[in-house]
């Protein structure tokens, strides 16, 4: 149930684009191949991120998507698709773990990180259970 | 007024029960509207990036593949092409071409597409082409969620999905992966076509494809060569002002002026033409002949008779229809000629190889071209606009012939004249001159920019440092 409600508020804050609605849209708009290609070679994972709630400008975006676990210079922001992509070390923080800082720094901002998908490997874009 | 009423009802009734009546070609309920989801997979394909018997690789249309089932393959790739001489472009691919192949079916075919996004295999020149990224396929034929089928794949990737050709017509496919607009200005573009399920009502003679497209390009910032040409990249801001550098037809500026289409006297053509855009439209039109019948969305039911002119959008289509009068080439022009005059003109020829006498106000290639970008610029446009009037190499015109011209006048007196020609005409010796020799024609003013007029001079510059003999020489034809 609380998957459908976060499905479901997710798909209503979308912006309102002809294009660019769907969930891979939102990756191509953060997609960096060279920092993948780096980061899976390196044992690290990409994660993608949908930014959900109210509106935050690019500058925070920045500020939140760094601390234990997070490649530094990785984060690639797409304020127009409110996409977030970064590199982060899965040794020294989970997915979870990860989510739940990012959340933490977003929360003045009444916003959230939905993650949508993950790379682990190479040509591989794997759905975030939750 | 009753009998009429009841006439009214029972006409339309009677022809509903009319065992004999033909099927409704466009009955619903017999329209495959449930596809099945696609598959994402990490599967790479290392063999060719176009694969299928549906498609056509060029112009000319392959019969149709009498197979229900058409298996395509269009697979992704980054590449340099050539869009007019000197101009080196990097471009974004389906099947490694620009436009893309062309797919034909029929209504009632199953389309199994597969694509693999190969956007980051090793190319000759790594550092000529765009960084790998993600891409997708819209099918503008197909009936289907695009969050499912038309979804982006990342490089390494491959989709496959399905569909049912339910209506006959020309379609438009393309990437559909934000920016879509710069996907599509990049080369991600091509068509399919519908054929009724019964076939057209006529018989063609000559089958083509032309799809107009509009390229936005500048020099790339890092000044890269490609085989000695300078490298060409997307031109955002101009690509967002849609104000297009080529208008081209089949990808390549007049490049059906250089290869005319075939077509015998007597004969019919039937030309499938698709307008990608992005942002322009085309008033699609065949100088010396009249369309004898218009198919609007290349679907028969749409039909229009004697046309001169068919009016395109972006993505819109048609199929014309002509026939070939006598021996000649027949021009296919965007008749908005500010789009013409940026290459999309094409001939369809009688003769295997027309000579360039034959052409009406445009140009033929030189043997030698420049690959400065400000020289390739200024020869584009000095063919484009001057032709009708001035010569390089090949005696007067209307206006002088203009090879050797940079030896008569200095830079500072040619800025002057392509600047102000008027001004020049009330006060300089050599314009009056001029105007007396030219029975007092006045050259008008082009209201050239000041980048315009280096183009030009960088041109004129150009020519007049090659070998003697080694540039053909230009004129136009009348």
């Amino acid at each position: 149930m609380r998957l459908a409600i976060a499905a479901a508020g997710f798909l209503l804050s979308l912006p309102a684009l002809a294009c660019g609605y769907c969930v891979e849209d939102k990756i191509a708009a953060t997609y960096d191949h060279a920092v993948i290609t780096r980061a899976l070679a390196a044992g690290r994972h990409v994660v993608f991120f949908h930014v959900d709630g109210a509106a935050v400008g690019r500058s925070a975006l920045e500020q939140a998507a760094s601390g234990r676990g997070i490649e530094k210079g990785s984060a690639r922001i797409s304020p127009d698709a409110l996409t977030l992509a970064l590199v982060f070390d899965p040794r020294l923080v989970s997915l979870v773990e990860l989510n739940a800082q990012l959340d933490r720094k977003l929360a003045k901002h009444k916003a959230s990180f939905l993650p949508l998908r993950v790379m682990e490997r190479p040509a591989d874009l794997k759905t975030v259970k939750r | 007024m009753k009998t009429i009423l009841l006439a009214a009802v029972a006409v339309p009734l009677l022809a509903a029960c009319n065992p004999s009546a033909p099927p409704d070609a466009y009955d619903v309920s017999k329209m495959d509207l449930k596809p099945a989801p696609a598959k994402v997979s990490a599967e790479r394909n290392k063999g060719a990036f176009a694969e299928g018997a549906a498609l056509s690789m060029g112009a000319e249309l392959k019969k149709l593949d009498p197979s229900p089932v058409k298996t395509v393959r269009l697979d992704t790739t980054h590449r340099v092409i050539e869009i007019a001489p000197g101009v080196k472009f990097s471009a974004w691919t389906f099947g490694n071409q620009v436009p893309g192949p062309t797919v034909r079916a029929r209504v009632g075919d199953r389309i199994k597409f597969i694509m693999t996004n190969r956007s980051d295999e090793p190319a000759p020149v790594p550092q000529l082409v765009a960084a790998p990224m993600m891409h997708s396929m819209d099918f503008h034929a197909a009936m289907v969620s695009p969050q499912d089928k038309y979804r982006s794949i990342a490089p390494g990737q491959t989709i496959e999905f399905e569909f049912t050709a339910n209506y006959p017509g020309i379609f438009m496919y393309h990437c559909g992966t934000p920016m879509i607009l710069e996907h599509i200005a990049s080369g991600m573009y091509g068509a399919v076509i519908v054929e009724p399920r019964g076939g057209y009502p006529t018989k063609a003679d000559r089958e083509y494809v032309v799809i107009q497209s509009e390229f936005y390009v500048k020099p790339s910032p890092g000044k890269q060569k490609v085989d000695g040409a300078p490298l060409y990249v997307l031109d955002g801001e101009r690509l967002r002002a849609a104000q297009p550098t080529h208008t081209v037809f089949n990808g390549v500026h007049n490049g059906m002026v250089k290869q005319p289409l075939a077509a015998k006297p007597g004969e019919r053509v039937r030309m499938f033409v698709l307008n990608v855009g992005p942002s322009k439209t085309s008033s699609f039109h065949v100088v010396g002949t009249i369309f004898d019948r218009v198919w609007i969305e290349g679907n028969p039911d749409n039909q229009m008779r004697g046309m001169q002119t068919v009016l395109l959008g972006s993505s819109n289509a048609a199929i014309v229809e002509y026939l070939i009068p006598e021996e000649g080439a027949y021009i296919m022009v965007d008749h908005h000629f500010a789009n013409a005059s940026q290459g999309a003109i094409g001939l369809v020829s009688t003769a295997a190889k027309p000579p360039a006498q034959d052409l009406e106000h445009h140009n033929m290639p030189a043997s030698a071209t420049p690959t400065e970008p400000d020289a390739v610029a200024g020869k584009l446009a000095f063919e484009s606009k001057c032709l009708a009037c001035h010569s390089m190499g090949q005696g007067k015109k209307l206006g002088p012939d203009l090879a050797g011209v940079t030896k008569q006048r200095d830079t500072g007196w040619l800025t002057r004249w392509l600047k102000s020609p008027e001004e020049m005409l009330k006060t300089d010796q050599h314009a009056k001159a001029m105007l007396k020799e030219y029975n007092n024609i006045p050259m008008p003013n082009q209201s050239l920019t000041d980048a315009e007029i280096k183009q030009f001079i960088k041109y004129f510059q150009w020519y007049d440092a090659q070998p003697a003999g080694s540039v053909k020489a230009q004129a136009a034809g009348h």
